[in-house]
């Protein structure tokens, strides 16, 4: 029998992708996450209704059910998606809903005063926000964005359902030849650890710097 | 500047009853009156941070807007942001930015000043309101009384027309205060144009040209502050300065 190191090897081939669908999934989330927020939060009713029935859409139902629906639903409609594209779209759908909502409490925290004092001294509204409203917000968009990352990791996992060749993709191909299970989830395991670890040690750090830029001189 | 019979509904209620107002270039104006009596609405809608629901505002006889007609835009509004300096009762500095920083913002960003220009006036501002030493620092290392100042400086960045007020040293321990009106005082006797929101009834009478006193949303009466204040025609203004000096 193999032993758990044997199996880091193979499974590491599926790093690149299990990052691809993180951070794939994460950018687009991060960027339409904006667009959603704003609706979100919109004076006009419906704009507001659209906004609230897409961040309550993508998060109400599980992301391995949205997965199948990108991959096999599109492909009923007769459109072909290979499945990492389906797998970084999907997940970067859900990810806008959640980013939409992060964004919106990072404002909220920033006290109306702030707005008003950027409004008084003549800043046009893209001017307020760029330079008033955004670098404090962004200290407590920061931390929930980052544990969302985290778990959006973990959630990469899933991407196998739909065929994506990342890392549990790939345990779940040598177990099917070796059917030794145990070595090769506790390697799997470990390669998302030795990839998620940094990343929480990185936000951490970046949070304090955040935090002591606001805090004082 | 002028005001030109001024409203303001939030929903059903009236904060403000066709209030006018005309203020001559270099006149200091005291605003008094009793909480909810619509003082911070009347400079707020001044600067249109609330949009008045009826009549208008003048800055050297050019309208900013005319309510019922059509919503300033977004670029009108700044304009007029820019000529009109406001100082808030909590300060709003901004807290990620140094002192010089937040004086310098809006003159870069909103004026479109060279960095090196913006970062001269703005040191020269602190140093007129007595605070150059903490040029480099952040808000929240400063004392609410220095916090203040800087934000007169940063109001004080774009040359507005005219300074409002809104009690301005209201949220200050009495002698941070008074570093504050000695601010103020300096910068009425170098001939700006003020209105000032205050409860500093001393303050109010000595640097005051002219003393509003406003409640229910309404100006009840105005004068020079020492008619106003020691002889005033309104039954309703005796009863909110006795209030006031009896304490
Ligand atoms: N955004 C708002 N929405 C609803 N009502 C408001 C709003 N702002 C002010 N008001 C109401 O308008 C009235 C006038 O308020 P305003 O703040 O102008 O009074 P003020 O004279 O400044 O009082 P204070 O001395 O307490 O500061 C109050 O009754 C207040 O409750
Ligand atoms: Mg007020």
């Amino acid at each position: 029998m193999s032993s758990v190191v044997d199996y880091l090897g193979p499974l590491s081939a599926g790093i690149g992708n299990t990052l691809l669908i993180t951070f794939g999934a994460f950018g687009i989330g991060a960027a339409i996450g904006i667009p959603i927020a704003l609706a979100r939060s919109a004076r006009w009713r419906p704009l507001r209704m659209l906004g609230v029935a897409y961040v309550e859409l993508l998060r109400g139902i599980p992301p391995i059910a949205w997965l199948f629906i990108a991959f096999y639903g599109l492909a009923q409609l007769g459109i072909r998606v290979e499945s990492m594209p389906a797998a970084v779209g999907g997940l970067g759908a859900i990810s806008g809903a959640y980013m939409a909502e992060i964004y919106r409490a990072g404002l909220r925290a920033v006290p109306h005063g702030q707005f008003e004092a950027g409004r008084a001294v003549g800043l046009t509204e893209s001017g307020l926000y760029r330079h008033v409203i955004v670098p404090q917000a962004i200290v407590t968009v920061f931390p929930p964005a980052m544990t969302y990352v985290i778990g959006l990791l973990k959630d990469s996992a899933i991407a196998s359902v739909i065929g994506a060749q990342e890392i549990t993709a790939l345990a779940l191909g040598e177990q099917q030849q070796s059917f030794a299970g145990l070595p090769i989830f506790l390697a799997a395991g470990i390669i998302y650890m030795a990839i998620g670890l940094p990343l929480g040690g990185i936000s951490r750090w970046v949070d304090v710097r955040l935090t002591r830029r606001l805090a004082d001189a | 500047m002028e005001v030109q019979g001024l409203g303001k509904a939030f929903g059903p209620h009236r904060a403000l009853e066709d209030v006018s107002l005309s203020v001559a270039a270099g006149e200091v104006v005291g605003i008094i009156g009793p909480s909810g009596s619509g003082k911070s609405t009347l400079l707020r809608c001044i600067n249109h941070l609330e949009q008045p629901t009826s009549g208008r505002v003048l800055i050297d006889g050019v309208p900013i807007a005319d309510p019922g007609g059509r919503e300033p835009s977004a670029k009108e509004l700044a304009a007029l942001r820019r000529k009109v300096g406001m100082v808030f009762q909590s300060f709003n500095l901004f807290p990620h930015l140094t002192a010089v920083e937040n004086v310098m913002l809006a003159q870069v960003k909103a004026l479109g000043r060279p960095k090196q220009e913006a970062r001269a006036r703005a040191l020269e501002l602190l140093e007129r309101v007595g605070i150059a030493d903490k040029a480099d620092s952040r808000p929240r290392r400063c004392s609410g009384g220095q916090q203040q100042r800087i934000a007169i400086a940063r109001a004080l960045a774009l040359d507005p027309r005219v300074m409002l007020f809104d009690e301005p040293t209201s949220a200050l321990d009495p002698e941070l205060g008074l570093e504050v009106l000695g601010v103020m005082r300096e910068l009425a006797s170098d001939g700006m144009t003020m209105i000032v929101v205050t409860h500093e009834m001393h303050f109010a009478e000595e640097v005051a040209d002219r003393i509003v006193f406003m409640a229910d949303g309404r100006i009840v009466e105005e004068g020079p502050p020492r008619q106003v204040m020691r002889a005033p025609r309104h039954e309703r203004t005796r009863r909110f300065l006795r209030a006031v000096l009896d304490r």
